[in-house]
């Protein structure tokens, strides 16, 4: 799987000024990316982040990373809060180690719904909190 | 603008990445969205049929090569230009998305 780290790191770092457009980079899930450098030349790392202790210290450890890697923007996006109290836990874990959080996409069935029929969400159920949240982000991102 | 999704296994890393993408196609008249995450969720998240998720083609090795750069140190790169891959290896997705899908699962180890 080296081979894909090094693509997604050569494709990322010759993207620039290229007529390609904005790129996403899904990248592979955990931390080896960070010690193969696959998102070093990125403008912006988002870590997606879940209200539980170990998606959260894994999110925290990609955020030191990523920021060890140079990476002139890192963000978490606070994913699948179901209550107030999720939504202050992940609050209180970011302030304290000082991350910024891009954006809070709270928990929504209709992923789920989408994901069973098949769809996009952004299909599926365009005005749904999920699409609202993330489209909250995407206007965070203006050609910087 | 490159942004890099990073995160723990089921956290929601691909439809957030899929959903930002297609808003940024919209948006800036085209995206591109690369899967590193060797599995075929991305194109279905993005809307791709089901049914053609699995023989998608994928970015194949070669687009590496290992050259000397100016050092004369061996490095892998890109053997060809960025827009050369996107032409040849996107698929087309919605709001102006091409996706590039790099490698599956099934080979570890080959790497």
């Amino acid at each position: 799987m080296c081979r894909n780290h090094a693509t997604v790191r050569s494709l990322l770092a010759e993207l620039v000024g290229t007529s390609t457009g904005p790129a996403v980079a899904d990248m592979e899930a955990g931390l080896e990316n960070f010690s193969r450098g696959t998102p070093r030349h990125a403008d912006a790392l988002l870590v997606v982040m879940e209200p539980y202790f170990r998606a959260l210290e894994t999110g925290a450890r990609a955020v030191e990373l990523g920021r060890e890697l140079g990476i002139p923007r890192v963000e978490a996006i606070a994913n699948k809060a179901r209550t107030p109290e999720d939504e202050i836990a992940v609050r209180e874990f970011c302030e304290t180690r000082g991350i910024p959080i891009a954006g809070w996409v709270p928990y929504d069935e209709a992923v789920l719904a989408a994901e069973r029929s098949g769809r996009a969400v952004l299909d599926a159920s365009p005005d749904s909190a999920v699409v609202r949240a993330i489209a909250g982000v995407v206007e965070k991102f203006r050609d910087a | 603008m490159r942004i890099a999704i990073g995160g723990k296994g089921g956290v929601g890393k691909t439809t957030i990445a899929a959903t930002l993408t297609r808003l940024l196609g919209r948006r800036e008249g085209g995206a591109l969205a690369v899967d590193g995450d060797s599995n075929p969720n991305l194109a279905v998240a993005l809307g791709l049929p089901q049914s053609d998720a699995m023989s998608l083609p994928t970015v194949p090795r070669n687009v590496m090569e290992r050259r000397k750069d100016i050092d004369g140190e061996e490095k892998l790169m890109l053997a060809s230009s960025p827009e050369e891959i996107v032409r040849r290896y996107g698929i087309e997705a919605p709001d102006g998305v091409r996706l590039l899908i790099l490698g599956r699962v099934g080979h570890a180890g080959t790497g």
